[in-house]
C-alpha cells in the first residue's frame, strides 16, 4: 500500500502552548480519514501541517514520500486544501477566481467544468463570490481546490454551517473520488462517518484514539 | 507555470481586486489631489519662484500615498484568510512578493502620473523640457518603493498594529530612496543634465539589488505561521 502521508512525532509549539503533541500518523492512497476532537484539539494545526502552511516546531513528515518543506511545489501540486475560511477573492466573480487559480496551476480552463456542474454552480458562475450564500461559497472554493485534480484533498470543517442538502452533495462527490486520499477535520461524527472510513481522535494535540468507523 | 508568469498572475489578479474597490484608490488619489492644492495654496508665489520645492513636495506626497497602497497589499490577504489560498499555489514565496511588487508598481505608476499632472498645474512643474529624465527618476522612485513597501507590508501582516507597524519601518528604510530621489527631481528642475545626478541614480539602482537580497534570503520565512 502507498503511504502518502506520514507523520513522526510531530509537534508545533506556540510559546509553550503544544498545538500538535508528537503525532504519528500514517495515511495511505485511497484512504478517507477524519480527524475529530473538540475545539483547539488541534485539527485544524495539523490539516494546515499537512498542507504546508505550517512549519512544524520538531519531528518530520513526508507526503508522497517527499519532504514537503524541501520540495513545496511540487507536493503542492498534488495537495488541494480547503480551509475553514473561504480562500476567494470577494470582488471577483467565481469563474474569475477559478481561472486565476487554473492559470497557475497550468490547468485548462474547461477541464473543471464537470465539477461545477456536480456541484451545481454554474447558475453562479458570473457572480461575485460577495454575493453568495455560505454555502455556495463553500462548494466553489473546493472547486478551486479540486481545480488541478489533487491526489491529496485536505477539508477543513467540511461541513459547518452548510445545510443537509449541500452536506449529502459533498458527501456523494467526495464518495466517488475512490482513488483519492482524503482527509477533512470535522465535529460532526455523523457526517465524518458517511464520508471516512477511519477516525483519528485528537485531544489537546495529540491522538488519543485512531479506529475505523 | 513559471516564477514570472505566476508572479504577472498574482499581479493581475491584485489590479483586478483593486480596482474592482474602486474607492479605496479613489481615497488615495483624493489624499494625493488635496495635499497639492494646500502645498499650492500654502507656498503660494514662492513655488513660481523657487519650483525646487515643488520636487520634495511631490516625494513626500507620493510617499504617504504609497503608504496607504502597502497597508492594503498582503495586510488584505491576511485578514480575509486569502493569503492561505495563496499559499496553496505550487510556487516560490518570492513569486508572490514580485506578483505583489508588480501591482504595487503599476498602481504607484497609476497614482504618480495623476500627481504629476496636477503638479504641473498647481505647483508650476515643467516636465516638458526633460520629460525622460523626470521619468527615469520617478520610475526608478515607484520602483524603489515598490520594493521596499512590499516586503515590509508582508512583513507587518500578522501584527496586531500593521498599519502604524508600517509607516514606522517604511519611513528609515525609505530614507535612502527619498533623499536621492529629491535630490535628483532638484537638480533636474535646476537645470542639471542626467549626467549631474548619476550618483542619486546609482543609490536608487543599488537599494533594488540590497531589497532583492534581503527578500531573496528572508521571505520564505515571512510566509511561515
Amino acid at each position: 500500500m502507498t503511504v502518502t502521508v506520514e507523520t513522526i512525532d510531530l509537534s508545533k509549539r506556540y510559546g509553550y502552548l503544544y498545538a500538535l503533541k508528537n503525532v504519528t500518523l500514517k495515511i495511505n492512497k485511497g484512504e478517507s480519514v477524519a480527524l475529530m476532537g473538540p475545539n483547539g484539539a488541534g485539527k485544524t494545526t495539523l490539516m494546515k501541517v499537512i498542507a504546508t502552511h505550517i512549519v512544524p516546531s520538531s519531528g518530520t513528515m513526508k507526503i508522497f514520500g517527499e519532504n514537503p518543506f524541501k520540495n513545496g511545489e511540487k507536493v503542492r501540486k498534488r495537495i488541494g486544501f480547503v480551509g475553514h475560511e473561504s480562500f476567494l477573492y470577494d470582488e471577483l466573480t467565481i469563474k474569475e477566481n477559478l481561472f486565476f487559480y487554473a492559470k497557475v496551476f497550468s490547468v485548462n480552463n474547461e477541464d473543471f467544468l464537470d465539477i461545477i456542474d456536480f456541484l451545481n454552480l454554474k447558475r453562479w458562475y458570473n457572480v461575485q463570490v460577495k454575493q453568495l450564500s455560505h454555502g455556495l461559497r463553500k462548494r466553489a472554493d473546493i472547486v478551486r481546490a479540486l481545480i488541478h485534480n489533487p491526489e491529496l484533498i485536505l477539508l477543513d470543517e467540511l461541513f459547518a454551517g452548510l445545510d443537509a442538502e449541500t452536506c449529502n452533495i459533498l458527501v456523494d462527490y467526495f464518495k466517488s473520488q475512490q482513488e483519492k486520499t482524503i482527509i477533512i477535520s470535522s465535529h460532526s461524527t455523523e457526517w465524518a462517518k458517511k464520508l471516512c472510513m477511519r477516525g483519528v481522535f485528537l485531544n489537546r494535540g495529540e491522538i488519543v484514539k485512531d479506529k475505523p468507523f | 507555470m513559471g516564477f514570472i508568469s505566476t508572479a504577472l498572475r498574482i499581479a493581475e489578479k491584485d489590479l483586478k481586486t483593486e480596482f474592482r474597490r474602486f474607492y479605496e484608490i479613489l481615497s488615495i488619489l483624493t489624499f494625493s489631489v488635496s495635499s497639492i492644492l494646500v502645498c499650492s495654496f500654502a507656498w503660494g508665489e514662492s513655488v513660481v519662484t523657487r519650483p525646487e520645492i515643488a520636487a520634495a513636495a511631490l516625494w513626500v506626497i507620493l510617499f504617504f500615498a504609497s503608504v496607504l497602497a502597502f497597508t492594503t497589499s498582503f495586510a488584505r490577504e491576511a485578514d480575509r484568510g486569502t493569503l492561505s489560498g495563496l499559499k496553496t499555489l505550487p510556487c516560490s514565496p518570492l513569486a508572490i512578493l514580485l506578483g505583489k511588487i508588480i501591482y504595487s508598481i503599476i498602481l504607484l505608476s497609476f497614482i504618480l502620473f495623476i500627481l504629476l499632472a496636477f503638479s504641473m498645474v498647481f505647483l508650476n512643474l515643467t516636465l516638458t523640457e526633460k520629460f525622460t529624465d523626470f521619468l527615469i527618476i520617478f520610475l526608478l522612485g515607484v520602483v524603489d518603493l515598490s520594493f521596499a513597501g512590499s516586503f515590509i507590508s508582508g512583513l507587518v501582516m500578522f501584527s496586531e498594529g500593521k498599519t502604524l507597524l508600517l509607516s514606522f519601518l517604511l519611513f528609515p528604510v525609505c530614507m535612502p530612496v527619498l533623499i536621492p530621489a529629491v535630490l535628483a527631481t532638484e537638480n533636474i528642475i535646476n537645470g542639471a543634465s542626467i549626467g549631474n545626478i548619476a550618483p542619486e541614480l546609482k543609490l536608487l539602482i543599488a537599494f533594488i539589488f540590497v531589497i532583492i537580497s534581503v527578500t531573496t534570503l528572508t521571505f520564505k520565512f515571512v510566509l511561515e505561521e
